[in-house]
């Protein structure tokens, strides 16, 4: 099996025939907490630290001084240092953050590459030789990354990716070809630095360790190992680390070209609210929208609609549109968009804060893209049933508002309600629960075909009709042996059983009408739930599955001393 | 065997003889294989199914042809289970849920059989006597399948869910696995009603527990 492999890829590796680029590393510091004390309008002389999980991520230079170590656990932390500042982990807010320093590093050179948030790499040949030499172009980086985002930063030159980032870290400028003399006495723990990814990195670090069992300390006694064998024994992964620590690259830096959202803004003479009144608004932006779009040459992929109230408040929602077959109604399509938001924003219809008269409106186009450059599929465009469906929904969606065409995703959950996401149709979602995280206590399939919107009370009996509970310990009272589901207080038989007084009813008026009681045939459970209990909106419940005669299953949860329905398995 | 040979040789005489129609309708969607007992003939395109008593004999049926390509619009059934949808093979990516259309409901569902290839309608839509003429001719016309779930005047085939059992559970132990279902079969074409057994969400390891017990048996209801 292995014989194909380890003679399809180590020969380059082995003889150190991949080309290697020059590039320069541009380096900030401790990147996710100099992000969160940026967002959050710290001093940099706080002693400030980033908590995810049960440890510290990142560490200010000032709460290292006061002795603050990366993954301290949070009170011995704050036993090092008091006044230590814990700010929350936010993978969104760094990327969101290092925006600022990527566009000052592109006011010095074209291109850049942002390997991960906290690390730019640039292809050095070029710059260098466009700025006079790479002392010079580190200056400028340097200098330019201080004054307009504000951060420090450490600028190194080298060949290869492992190198240039050590490069980075020590500010040194290792010379061409001096990449692997440079690399080889350094720590095999070294090779983390070059994964990029969590998964990657951690795949790195369960390398090292194993190597530094096996009596490897440096990168040296590693790369003398012969490539086959490394390949045999630690796979991809150690090939992958192989050839970084011999100071080559394993792929070309992907450089982006910055392209500049297009935005058009309307502020309203008066705050504004009424619906006729914004349709000629929306129609105008949209138009207005269109043209820049196209005299710049572009199309989009997304539209960000963000609008402010008069309170101060500020709603923003994106939706998707369809690059390829809108080329020529793209305007009335942006019209009808912005119309229907801005009227859910005004009835209240949609979620947000309370209405209240507009001051302005703003109009993005994202994810822009040159005409003409847009990927279709392999096999040919978006097909003609596929834009047909969407004109139906489009003109759905015009007929009963936005909100009444919903487009749905699985998420992740434990209920069958948590783990469906519905959106209206053409919103761009928002990052929802993963699906992959393992849900301990998730309700098993066959899921159930009818979900209710709205759980319904239930009563489960046991034999001798006395409710049955739940306690804490999971202790069922007695099998449950009864159950009465509701029904619908306009069924007319209902109602007459209800009048009678042995159906157990009282009679009261908002009681639930619960039809007759039937035999459970079979049941299982109970399975419990306890959701956030660290938090104010916690739940614990218990879950049963019950049959009943004629193949009726239905799923019942128990909590707060009471049987709910909450599906059905029809 | 001797069962195959005869329906060969009846067929061939009702070909003969023309007591069935060939068909010259647009050709079938794909369909699930265990549900071919219930529908022979395939999902012909623009004729409107029936099903009263199992919405997800509804999403099977919509199933195969979802995962081939097709889109479908479900109408008016805000409690549908879309996890459920999701695991019988419809995909979420070219489903639309109109939960409530409102007293648009006739314009909305004609809007889809017009843009959409299967259109699920739940029970108790707004829609008169003549709006289902209409729309049950429209689908015919567009080569769209209406799945109904309420009895339907006209309706090419309707299938009656007559009573299911739930296989997999036990007392206070195991759970909901695997569900037998007995659908009579009706409508405007079929002739007498038969009863079929199906067998909805199969699950292997029941099934190899009690061997023997997933057998198809036609009868004549008469």
């Amino acid at each position: 099996m292995s014989a194909p492999a380890s003679a399809g890829i180590p020969r380059g590796a082995g003889q150190g025939t991949v080309s290697t680029v020059r590039r320069a590393v541009l380096w900030v510091p401790d990147w996710p907490v100099a992000a969160a004390m940026t967002a959050a309008g710290l001093s940099p002389e706080v002693p400030a630290a980033v908590l995810h999980g049960r440890g510290m991520v990142a560490v200010s230079a000032a709460a290292r001084a006061a002795g603050v170590r990366r993954g301290m656990r949070k009170r011995l932390a704050q036993r090092a240092c008091p006044e230590l500042e814990i700010l929350a982990y936010d993978e969104g807010r760094d990327s969101r953050e290092f925006e600022a320093v990527a566009a000052a590093a592109e006011r010095v050179v074209a291109g850049v590459e942002i390997s991960r948030p906290g690390l730019l790499m640039i292809p050095a040949d070029g710059a260098a030789r466009f700025h006079g030499s790479e002392e010079a172009l580190a200056e400028a980086l340097v200098s330019s990354v201080a004054d307009y985002a504000g951060h420090e930063c450490s600028v190194g030159a080298a060949d290869g990716l492992l190198a240039a980032i050590v490069a980075a870290r020590n500010s040194a400028l290792v010379p061409p070809g001096g990449s692997a003399d440079y690399l080889a006495g350094l720590p095999i723990d070294t090779l983390t630095l070059a994964a990029m990814e969590r998964r990657h990195r951690e795949a790195v670090e369960d390398l090292a360790s194993v190597l530094n069992r096996l009596g490897l300390y440096s990168l040296r006694d590693f790369t003398a190992l012969p490539s086959a064998d490394v390949l045999a024994r630690f796979g991809p992964a150690g090939m992958w680390a192989y050839r970084i620590g011999r100071g080559e690259d394993v792929r070309p830096p992907v450089l982006r070209r910055s392209e500049d959202d297009i935005a058009v803004e309307y502020v309203f003479e008066e705050p504004a609210q009424r619906v006729e009144q914004l349709a000629l608004v929306a129609a105008h932006v949209a138009k207005q929208l269109d043209a820049a779009l196209l005299g710049a040459g572009v199309r989009c992929g997304r539209v960000c609609i963000a609008a402010r109230t008069e309170r101060g408040d500020s709603l923003e929602r994106i939706w998707r549109t369809d690059v390829g077959s809108r080329s020529g109604a793209f305007a009335k399509h942006m019209a009808d968009r912005v119309r229907w938001q801005l009227e859910g924003w005004l009835s209240g219809t949609s979620q947000g804060p309370e209405p209240a008269p507009l001051v302005s409106l703003t109009v993005t186009a994202q994810d822009v893209l040159a005409l003409g450059s847009e990927q279709t599929y392999l096999w040919g465009g978006v097909s003609g049933a596929d834009a047909r469906a969407h004109r139906t929904l489009e003109r759905i969606q015009g007929l009963i508002g936005a909100d009444g065409v919903l487009s749905v995703r699985e998420q992740g959950g434990r209920g069958p309600r948590d783990r469906v996401l519905a959106l209206p149709w053409g919103q761009e979602p928002a990052p929802s629960r993963r699906i992959e995280h393992p849900w301990p206590g998730r309700i098993p399939d066959p899921a159930p075909a009818t979900v209710l919107v709205q759980p319904q009370l239930i009563a489960m009996l046991d034999a001798g009709g006395q409710p049955v509970t739940v306690d804490r310990r999971l202790g069922m009272s007695a099998p449950p042996t009864w159950v009465r589901l509701p029904v619908d207080p306009r069924d007319e038989r209902m109602a007459a059983a209800r009048r009678h007084p042995s159906s157990g009813h009282v009679g009261e008026v908002g009681e639930p009408s619960w039809g007759l009681p039937q035999p459970i045939e079979a049941w299982a459970g109970p399975w419990p739930v306890v959701e956030r209990w660290w938090a104010q909106d916690s739940t614990r419940g218990a879950y049963v599955q019950v049959a009943v005669r004629d193949g009726l299953a239905v799923l019942a949860s128990f909590s707060g001393g009471a049987w709910v329905l909450e599906a059905v398995y029809d | 065997m001797r069962l195959a040979h005869a329906r060969a040789a009846l067929a061939s005489v009702h070909q003969k003889v023309g007591v069935e129609r060939v068909s010259d309708e647009a050709p079938a969607l794909p369909l699930a294989e265990a549900l071919g007992t219930l529908l022979p003939q395939g999902l012909r395109r623009g004729q409107v199914v029936s099903v009263e008593g199992a919405t997800s004999l509804m999403l099977a049926l919509g199933a195969s042809a979802s995962a081939a390509g097709s889109w479908t619009a479900i109408v008016g059934l805000p409690r549908v289970g879309v996890v459920a949808a999701a695991r019988r093979g419809i995909e979420l990516s070219r489903l639309a849920l109109m939960p409530h259309p409102g007293v648009q409901a006739a314009q909305v569902v004609g809007a889809c059989v017009d843009g959409m290839d299967v259109v699920m309608l739940g029970p108790s839509l707004a829609l008169s006597h003549a709006d289902r003429r209409r729309l049950a001719s429209r689908a015919r016309e567009r080569g769209s399948v209406l799945i109904v779930a309420e009895q339907w005047e006209g309706a090419n085939v309707s299938l009656t869910v007559e009573s299911s059992h739930w296989r997999g559970l036990g007392s206070g132990d195991g759970r909901l696995r695997e569900r037998e279902m007995t659908v009579v079969v009706g409508g405007r074409l079929q002739g007498s009603g038969r009863r079929v057994n199906i067998t909805l969400d199969v699950d292997p390891g029941v099934a190899w527990a009690r061997p023997g017990v997933r057998t198809v048996v036609d009868e004549e209801v008469a």
